[in-house]
């Protein structure tokens, strides 16, 4: 009863919200595009993106400017909807940001890493702060990855990347890694504040894709990396739908790929490996392509959960990865019918 | 009661007395700082060019604004460093400012200080940084206690490493899931809360795929110390004693600084006041506007400060200095002054509940007064008693002696007296009417008396304050809020008529008569027609500020609310007397109660909690409930309280110069 009166309202807001969504007409359009400013000049008369271009002159436009703008869509919409939940349900749609967050304060260290000066950066990373009680000045100061650690003091960050400095172990690997296990940990917290059918949902769909994440983050750390089993295992997400944790052990100590495979198989992953030239390459996109399939599963078949909310944040941002691929397409003079096979929307 | 009268004065020096004369303003706590290039800028900015003034003028085409801020925070760390040290207060004294001194070359000597005993202020540091590591063995340690390690042995081990760490449980978990294949000994020794300490023995060999392991568990590594032989805790014991040594070595060198504090302990003292005024002088130089060779600086002086800041100027600086002081202009132009309340000492406390509402603008009358007597006249009409009053007079009075800040307690003081004097008025003592006889009446056994009263009180309250939104609109020379604005001329001729018309019905059952009606539409009329009469009045070309459908949209929408929102004013009022009769059924109650409980002592106590209840919750109703009135009801028809409030620049924890005459020595 409850629910429906909370998604009643933020339901219909998101069916006016989709309808904003590029159509496969669009996507068949811009990829016939042979320029950026093409592809923006036609985003900009054609389509919602408007609102975010009118400002902008397309014909000198970057692609990374076209990034920036592209990312302040989804703060708009995301505050657009988080007006209409309360309480705990407000905090986990907020915590929708908090991937965004992350990738931005990795960004950053990436950049600090390399020797890049705050001005040339301190205007993209639009996310920092925008979850957390990170002051993003503070970070856009710091010289090293240790003064960015410093400089989390205070956040929800820190207790995870603190250890790092106690220890003097600071270095951008492994800090990336324990922003990483610090977001999973997180948002298993944040699942808490959701209640009935909406906590079954997340526990769902979270656990796909922690399984999703899982298997590739073993596959990728045994095939490229080497890592340690232990190690590897350590790093997984403590959670998931299908992989238990003896499961995701077997998989972590398989002796070699061929095992590993022969794991998989027993799994609902297998789709993963197609093993063929083209398995590494198209991965990422699979793994995408499933999220996308499941969610629109999930999305019919629970009308008036929480599950729309978490559609609409995806899709989005899956229509915004579409249009930078198609963007690295055009720049690298890939053609249409192959460029496609890169992208997640399928039309 | 009234808002302090204001100057607008100038200051324009040479730039190389900038610092002095800044300070000497700062001293003297009253220059309400304005930012210069708008004074300069405004329009009734005016420089007599007289021989004097020529140099002054030919610089106000250069100005800029002053952007170079200084940073004291160097100069800070070292004097709070010095302060410590030398165990001295912080502390700001007028002695210390009061001479001719050049910060500069004054914060060098206090530099030269640091030099001096920076030897050995190091050699502290660095003894209290060994204490510290020591402190941290200790606690690391303490979780090895219970274990007979001999810690000589573990840490000169040659195939293997030991090792103490913290991780999360979480992560201790999947280590504990993973035994099997972890290279190493694991012990838990310690846990506390989220985290999880833990002991490790590996082979050197393996030690570096252990530490990769341990790497993704985002281990924080203890460290434990070099060198002692023994189990933990004898090596803690040890650790202590040389903790004592060094403490005590820490004391003695801090002694052998005894003979530097005798020296210097002055200075720094000094220093410390200084540094305070300098900040100061430096944020008002953001405000200030800087030519080639003069400085140009405003603000707004008291008219009864003004006399004397410029003597003392004057007779410091002579003609380096040109003061202006200009009155202020009438309202609409140049810069909006600041508000400074002047009231009486029975008054002042309600300034703090007029401020909540808002500042009055300068040129609005003060309503601090006016406030003051009709709020204490509702809180003691709804709250009258002799006992509960003098409580909150006693308590009121006490707050105001123990609190820095004794407005509140001043505001309950007042409000209790008030309580009182309508406690005899009703003949109530704590609640009981049985003890005094009523002098007025007896709110209970008059119940209609009392609710009429009350909404003839508030129709009172109701013209007065409509007149004084009149008289307001007089000052401001505003004809179409004053002569034809609902809370104008023609509103309070509307709202009489209505009045009258209502009494009479109520009294007599007539009918209203033709008469009235009349007037009453006629009044609304003029309310509805306010804009158009009022520029014809000025003679003005224009009779609508925007297009006559909007205006008569919006007037008509207006009307209504007026007719609306006259009524519902005015009964609102009668919520005074409702309380005074809540006040009275809420002690009855309690006495039922207390008669039920059957034993002497439990009707007194039940008659105690009662009193308490009803002050504490009770008197924060009503509280709350003429608040109300006078800001809602009464506030909204005349006061507007846009104004800025006063804010002198001034150095915080001193004393004041209008109580201090001194005189500096220029230069």
């Amino acid at each position: 009863m409850g629910n429906s009166l909370v998604y009643a309202a933020v339901n219909t807001k998101i069916r006016a919200m989709e309808g904003d969504f590029l159509t496969a007409a669009d996507y068949k359009n811009m990829l016939q595009k042979h320029s950026v400013p093409e592809l923006a000049r036609y985003l900009k008369d054609n389509t919602h993106y408007a609102e975010f271009l009118k400002d902008v002159d397309v014909e000198k436009i970057s692609r990374r400017e076209l990034e920036e703008i592209f990312r302040r869509r989804i703060i708009s919409d995301l505050d657009r909807l988080i007006y209409y939940f309360k309480r705990g349900y407000k905090d986990f749609v907020r915590s929708l940001y908090l991937k965004y967050e992350i990738a931005d304060i990795k960004h950053l260290a990436r950049l600090i890493f390399n020797g890049s000066k705050p001005q040339d950066f301190s205007q993209s990373l639009t996310f920092i702060g925008k979850y957390s009680r990170l002051q993003p000045e503070k970070l856009f100061a710091a010289a090293s990855i240790r003064d960015l650690i410093t400089s989390m003091e205070g956040s929800e960050f820190y207790p995870f990347v603190k250890p790092l400095l106690d220890g003097r172990r600071e270095n951008l690997f492994r800090f990336e890694m324990v922003l990483d296990m610090g977001y999973f940990s997180m948002i298993n917290q944040m699942r808490e504040k959701v209640s009935g059918t909406d906590y079954k949902i997340l526990q769902f769909w979270e656990g796909t894709v922690a399984d999703l994440y899982n298997i590739q983050w073993i596959y990728r750390g045994k095939k490229f990396y080497r890592l340690l089993p232990e190690e590897l295992l350590n790093y997984t997400l403590e959670f998931g739908e299908e992989l238990s944790f003896t499961k995701r052990k077997a998989l972590c100590y398989a002796a070699n790929l061929e095992e590993f495979y022969e794991l998989v198989q027993s799994t609902g992953y297998q789709f993963l490996f197609k093993k063929n030239q083209t398995q590494d390459i198209y991965m990422e996109r699979r793994i995408n392509r499933y999220i996308y399939h499941l969610l629109k599963a999930l999305n019919r078949k629970y009308p008036m959960t929480i599950i729309q909310t978490i559609c609409y944040v995806w899709f989005l941002e899956y229509e915004i990865k579409d249009i930078f691929a198609i963007c690295e397409s055009i720049r690298y003079r890939i053609t249409p019918e192959e460029a496609r096979r890169f992208l997640v929307r399928a039309f | 009661m009234a808002v302090e009268t204001m100057k607008m004065m100038g200051f324009i020096g040479k730039n190389e007395l900038m610092n002095k004369i800044l300070r000497q303003l700062v001293l003297d706590g009253s220059l309400h700082a304005v930012n210069a290039l708008v004074r300069i800028n405004s329009s009734d900015f005016k420089i007599l060019p007289t021989e004097k003034n020529i140099e002054a003028l030919e610089e106000l085409p250069f100005l800029k604004s002053y952007s170079a801020h200084r940073d004291f925070s160097e100069d800070e760390k070292i004097i709070t460093g010095l302060m410590q040290l030398f165990g001295i207060e912080p502390q700001v004294k007028l002695e210390h400012l009061l001479q001719d001194y050049d910060y500069d070359k004054f914060i060098k000597e206090i530099l030269n200080i640091d030099e001096e005993i920076r030897h050995t202020t190091e050699e502290i540091q660095e003894r209290e940084r060994t204490i510290e590591e020591k402190r941290e063995y200790i606690s690391n340690l303490s979780y090895l206690k219970e274990h007979q390690f001999d810690m000589g042995r573990l840490a000169g081990m040659k195939y293997l490493t030991f090792r103490l760490f913290k991780i999360t449980k979480e992560n201790f978990e999947k280590l504990k899931k993973n035994y099997e294949n972890i290279p190493a000994v694991v012990m838990k020794v310690g846990d506390e809360g989220k985290d999880v300490v833990v002991a490790i023995m590996t082979p050197g060999t393996l030690e570096e795929t252990v530490n990769k392991i341990l790497d993704s568990l985002n281990y924080t590594p203890l460290a434990l110390p070099d060198g002692y032989g023994g189990l933990a805790f004898e090596v803690i014991q040890e650790l202590e004693q040389k903790i004592q040594e060094d403490e005590r070595s820490v004391e003695e060198l801090k002694a052998s600084l005894s003979h530097y504090k005798e020296k210097y302990a002055s200075s720094v003292e000094m220093a410390f006041s200084r540094l305070q005024l300098e900040k100061q002088v430096e944020d008002l130089k953001s405000d200030a506007a800087l030519g080639k060779h003069w400085f140009f600086l405003f603000g707004f002086v008291p008219e009864n400060r003004v006399g004397e800041l410029k003597a003392q100027l004057e007779s410091s600086f002579g003609d380096d200095l040109i003061i202006l002081v200009d009155d202020i202009a009438k309202s609409g132009r140049g810069i909006t002054p600041p508000t400074q309340l002047r009231n009486v000492k029975l008054f002042k406390p309600f300034e703090l509940l007029v401020k909540m509402y808002g500042t009055p603008a300068y040129d609005e009358k003060d309503p601090t007064v006016f406030f003051a007597i009709t709020y204490m006249l509702l809180f003691g009409a709804m709250f009258g008693d002799v006992g509960q009053g003098l409580v909150m007079l006693v308590a009121g009075l006490i707050l105001e002696k123990v609190m820095s800040d004794g407005n509140f307690g001043g505001i309950l003081a007042r409000l209790g007296f008030s309580s009182t004097i309508f406690g005899f008025l009703y003949g109530s003592v704590f609640g009981s009417e049985d003890l005094i006889p009523a002098l007025v009446i007896r709110p209970m056994a008059n119940i209609n008396t009392m609710l009429v009263a009350a909404v003839l009180l508030g129709v009172l309250l109701l013209v007065a304050s409509t007149i004084w939104s009149i008289l307001n609109a007089c000052i401001q020379g505003n004809i179409e809020e004053g002569f034809f604005g609902r809370n104008g001329w023609a509103g309070l001729g509307f709202y009489l008529v209505l009045i009258y018309s209502v009494i009479k019905a109520a009294l007599g059952g007539n009918s209203v008569s033709p008469v009235s009606i009349a007037l009453m539409l006629g009044f609304i009329a003029l309310m509805v027609l306010k804009q158009p009469l009022a520029h014809k009045i000025e003679g003005m070309e224009r009779l609508y500020d925007e297009s006559a459908g909007s205006y008569f949209m919006e007037e008509g929408f207006g009307v209504v609310e007026t007719l609306l929102s006259t009524l519902s004013n005015t009964i609102s009022f009668i919520r005074v007397g409702a309380f005074a009769l809540n006040h009275v059924g809420l002690y009855i109650a309690f006495e039922t109660v207390g008669k039920m409980m059957g034993s002497q002592v439990g009707n007194i106590a039940m008659l105690i909690l009662g009193n308490v209840i009803i002050i504490g919750l009770e008197g924060l109703v009503v509280f709350i409930q003429a608040l109300r009135l006078e800001y809602y009801e009464l506030f909204s028809k005349f006061y507007k309280g846009d104004g800025i409030e006063y804010r002198p620049v001034k150095l915080k924890g001193l004393a004041h110069a209008h109580r201090n005459p001194f005189i500096i020595i220029a230069h």
